[in-house]
């Protein structure tokens, strides 16, 4: 190549060098020939001026001055021939004549000939001709081609040995750099570095090319790095974004800092909301190792001030390359264990230091800053990913919370409309019954000669409104408020459960073994006596309740456990608490059934259940002011739980019973009621014991009654009135007897009784408040209680009608 | 250098051709009959102003005409009318005046004494002594005084006789190139050839 472009080069040069040499020694023959006519030309002029041939002759001789001058004429004015030269040449080789022109020389052939004129004061006396060979310029041709072919022979060899050399120190090392360009760019590996060379120059142009693709290695190790910096960022972000607790939180994120970044240590202190103090959350798997040596076990504490770590406070992320050079106790700690390189990343939440992330290697300053700036953006995400699930911890709790209240708010309302929808009915039932209720007693109790038969079927109404009157008093059962004349007396629960087990023995032990199913039966009763203040008959019938539906919950056996606990009070007032748990290993229940199975009159049992049971365990568990918890799972079985505040004092009930002695004495009695069928049975079962009874259709008569009777003196010693008439109930009635005479006990008849007391209506005039349907005895009693009465009696309850 | 190129052999026919034509050129010139003596002489006369220098003081005005003299009787005919006729020397128209005897002599540029004139001439050369007149004869006239030019005949051609001396009395200054093919005589005259 180098030798091809020389060569032409040279050929070019020497080529127009020889045509410029040829051309300008043409150029300069002519000249030449020109200007030795002209001198001869004019030395000739006196010889042709005065027709000298000798003279002529001689003049003409002078081109022997020069070889290459073959021949040479002079002519006369008229262009005859005058003289030649050389001397003795043929005429014939000269021009025969010649004409009378201006000096002109051209190349003719192998010769340059020419003429000119011979010229003395203007006056042209005749025609000097010349004529010269070539072999001047073809010797001088000869001697430039050869001095060309022998340059060009010359350079050529030179440039070839040149080349050669130039070849071996400047392409080859050309060559390898453009090699080594080319792995580069085939494997990407910018490791490769080309190898030097002596020359000056190319080892500079080696050398940037070296320290270039150091340039882009040291670039493309930075970007890598980026790279999976960012893409560890964005899986750890991924890991902790499905994780809504903490410590699931910190563990992703120390094991991906472990395995993936890597760091040898790796740890998450919270802190401490008391103060400047940061406890060790929890530390990678791999680093537990060295927790201890680091005494960063779990729940160590450091203090931030001693330990040099104040920076974290504002948030800024401690970088120490050599921990042996800090005096803090955290680092000398570090450096005891052979941690060199220790970074600190402060976890904030708006603006306030909330925990720290420490990550350590064993190399000296082995965080790059780019380490450095993904520990921080990690921390940043791993603070705000905390801050998340602790926002959406607390919202879990809340709604929680909200839902927990809101289906208790509704179970309460619909308990209440239920238990209201009850009263009604009962109230309407009991009025029914009350007439039936007291003839059928009266009639027994009075009439001695009755019929076998017809005591019989007496015995057998009197049964029948007794058990309407049960199913009534227990429908109100399930939401009767405690009742100020209940019965609360100091029990030991374990003697309770063990009183329901005996009185159900048969239903869970005898009726199962009949059908071939065994129902096995734990007891385990505390050891302590289960002290709580109760009405025990309600604590029991509810137990047997509860032990009944365990067992219809067992058709094919199972276990029924009864358990009572006390859990031992926080001190103070607060005396513990007292639990009874009944559970079974049945069906159990669907949400649905567990939400609804308090309601009245719901019922898993079909035919056989009145869907009272439960909901009268839950009356008694509201009047007790207990809790009643139920879990269930379908087909594991159900466990109720009722805990009752544990005892406290000796005091007993809050009211006690007196016992009162029936009425034997006569009584003026104002019975004020607006149904009549009521008023005459009761006006009839009154008079019957032989007081003096004046009835009154509704409360206005009953008020001009008492009046009428005041007046004259003969005033009653009892007002009976019933509550709901209508214009003028029972209260205005009671409000004018205590008006007129404060001493006249008053007796409101009811079926809203509890009622009354729930909405805290018990009217201020009014001494009793009996329920219908009233029973003869009770209203006896009463009666005589009132009226101061002598006499001892039986003591029925108001309360709770068996 | 390709000299031999069919160009080049065409050129050297053609060179054949012409030297055919020269030849037989030169057979009609040497068959010309000689042109007569001083038809010859006439044009010499007339060429002497082309190589002899006149000074301004050689003419009366600056306007008079360059005469040549003839003393004696004129052996040109028209020979030397023909030759000067329409020609100008340095702008001066030039004129022929012919001077029979002595006493007719007037100054002029050139003289030219005939043989006719021999006996006086030495009268005439005195007359004409630094007068810047180139004096012509073709004939010797004597001791005392030489023309400046004469006319020799040898071989049966016309040749020239230069006295430098008599040149340089009469003021006048002769082309080297007119002294080349002259044979020269006086002091200054180089040795001669």
């Amino acid at each position: 190549m180098v030798l091809v472009t020389s060569g032409a080069v040279l050929l070019l040069t020497s080529a127009s060098l020889f045509a410029y040499e040829f051309l300008t020694f043409r150029q300069e023959s002519r000249q030449q020939l020109s200007t030795l006519g002209k001198a001869i030309a004019a030395n000739s002029t006196a010889a042709l001026a005065f027709d000298n041939v000798d003279e002529a002759e001689d003049v003409l001789r002078a081109f022997e001055a020069d070889p290459h001058i073959v021949a040479a004429a002079l002519y006369d004015v008229n262009g005859k021939l005058f003289a030649v030269y050389p001397k003795g040449i043929a005429t014939a080789d000269v021009p025969a004549t010649a004409s009378r022109s201006a000096a002109q020389f051209s190349f003719d052939g192998a010769y340059l000939v020419g003429f000119h004129p011979v010229v003395e004061n203007a006056r042209q006396l005749g025609t000097l001709y010349v004529r010269s060979d070539l072999a001047a310029l073809n010797s001088r041709v000869r001697f430039y081609g050869g001095i060309v072919t022998l340059t060009i022979l010359a350079a050529g060899l030179l440039a070839y040995v040149l080349s050669r050399q130039l070849q071996h120190r400047i392409s080859q090392p050309i060559l390898a750099l453009a090699h080594t360009a080319g792995a580069v760019s085939e494997h990407r590996d910018y490791s490769v570095r080309a190898a030097p060379v002596n020359t000056s120059e190319l080892d500079q142009l080696t050398n940037a090319f070296n320290h270039m693709l150091q340039q882009i290695q040291a670039s493309e190790q930075r970007l890598r790095t980026q790279l999976g910096h960012l893409s560890l960022l964005q899986q750890i972000t991924r890991a902790t974004t499905d994780r809504q607790d903490l410590a699931s939180i910190f563990d992703a994120v120390l094991r991906s800092l472990e395995r993936d970044l890597p760091v040898e240590f790796g740890c998450i202190l919270r802190r401490d909301p008391a103060g400047d103090v940061l406890l060790v959350h929890a530390a990678g798997p791999e680093s537990r190792r060295w927790s201890e040596a680091l005494q960063l076990t779990e729940g160590a504490a450091l203090v931030v001030e001693q330990n040099g770590l104040a920076a974290c406070l504002q948030g800024k992320l401690i970088c120490e390359p050599d921990a042996g050079a800090l005096q803090f106790p955290l680092f000398q700690r570090f450096a005891g264990a052979g941690f060199a390189s220790v970074v600190v990343a402060p976890l904030m939440a708006e603006s306030t230091l909330f925990g720290a992330l420490i990550a350590a290697r064993q190399r000296p300053d082995a965080f790059t800053s780019s380490d450095c700036e993904f520990l921080k953006q990690l921390t940043e995400h791993v603070a705000l990913a905390s801050q998340q699930a602790q926002l959406h911890n607390a919202l879990q709790q809340a709604y929680d919370d909200l839902r927990h209240t809101q289906a208790a708010v509704m179970q309460q309302e619909r308990l209440r409309a239920l238990g209201q929808m009850a009263s009604g009915i009962a109230h309407d039932i009991n009025n029914a019954i009350s007439p039936v209720a007291l003839y059928t007693e009266s009639l027994l109790e009075r009439e001695q000669n009755l019929s076998d038969r017809a005591r019989s079927y007496l015995t057998t109404i009197q049964r029948a409104i007794e058990d309407v009157a049960g199913t009534v008093a227990r429908m109100r059962e399930f939401y009767r408020p405690r009742e100020e004349l209940m019965t609360l007396t100091r029990v030991d629960l374990n003697r309770t459960v063990r009183q329901a087990l005996e009185l159900t023995h048969a239903r869970w032990n005898d009726l199962p073994q009949q059908r071939g199913v065994m129902i096995e039966l734990r007891t385990e009763l505390s050891r302590q006596p289960a002290e709580v203040m109760v009405a025990e008959g309600e604590v029991r019938d509810a137990l047997t309740n509860l032990i009944f539906n365990a067992v219809d919950a067992m058709p094919d056996g199972g276990t029924l456990t009864l358990r009572t606990r006390v859990l031992a009070g926080e001190g103070g007032d607060d005396a513990g608490r007292v639990l009874i748990e009944v559970g079974d290993t049945g069906i159990g229940m669907d949400e649905t059934t567990r939400r609804r199975c308090l309601e009245p009159f719901f019922t898993t049992k079909g035919e056989r259940g009145s869907g009272l049971g439960l909901a009268m365990v839950y009356g008694m568990i509201q009047r007790h002011s207990a809790d009643l918890e139920i879990d269930s799972t379908p087909g594991k079985g159900s466990t109720f739980r009722l805990i009752f505040a544990a005892a406290t004092h000796e005091v007993t009930g809050m009211t006690q019973r007196l016992p009162c002695a029936v009425v034997p004495q006569r009584l003026r009695i104002l019975l004020v009621d607006d149904d009549p069928v009521l008023i005459r049975s009761l006006e009839d079962i009154l008079t019957a014991d032989g007081h003096h009874v004046t009835t009154a259709n509704g409360g206005q008569a009953g008020i001009d009654a008492f009046a009428g009777a005041s007046r004259s003196a003969v005033g009653f010693s009892v007002v009976i009135t019933d509550l709901g008439m209508p214009h003028v109930d029972g209260r205005k009635v009671a409000a004018a007897v205590k008006s007129a005479s404060p001493a006249t006990p008053v007796i409101l008849l009811t079926g809203w009784g509890h009622r009354l007391i729930a909405e805290n209506d018990i009217p201020p005039h009014v001494d009793r408040v009996m329920n219908k349907p009233p029973r003869v005895s009770d209203l006896r009693a009463t009666l005589a209680e009132l009226t101061g009465g002598a006499g001892e009696a039986r003591s029925p309850s108001l309360g709770v009608p068996a | 250098m390709a000299l031999l190129t069919p160009a080049a052999l065409a050129r050297l026919r053609a060179w054949g051709a012409r030297l055919a034509a020269t030849v037989a050129a030169a057979a009609c010139l040497a068959a010309a009959p000689a042109p007569e003596e001083y038809q010859v002489k006439a044009v010499f006369l007339f060429n002497f102003t082309q190589f002899v220098e006149w000074p301004p003081e050689a003419f009366t005005d600056p306007t008079a005409p360059f005469v040549i003299g003839i003393l004696g009787r004129d052996p040109f005919g028209s020979a030397l009318d023909d030759a000067v006729r329409g020609e100008k020397v340095n702008g001066r128209p030039l004129v022929v005046r012919r001077y029979s005897r002595l006493s007719e002599l007037k100054p002029c540029q050139i003289l030219f004494i005939d043989r006719s004139a021999r006996g006086e001439a030495q009268k005439a050369l005195a007359a004409v002594d630094r007068q810047r007149t180139l004096t012509v004869s073709d004939f010797a006239p004597g001791a005392e005084r030489d023309v400046v030019i004469r006319f020799l005949t040898e071989d049966n051609k016309i040749r020239l006789r230069v006295n430098v001396d008599s040149a340089r009395e009469a003021g006048l200054t002769i082309s080297s190139k007119l002294l080349r093919p002259s044979q020269v005589v006086g002091t200054s005259a180089p040795s001669a050839p």
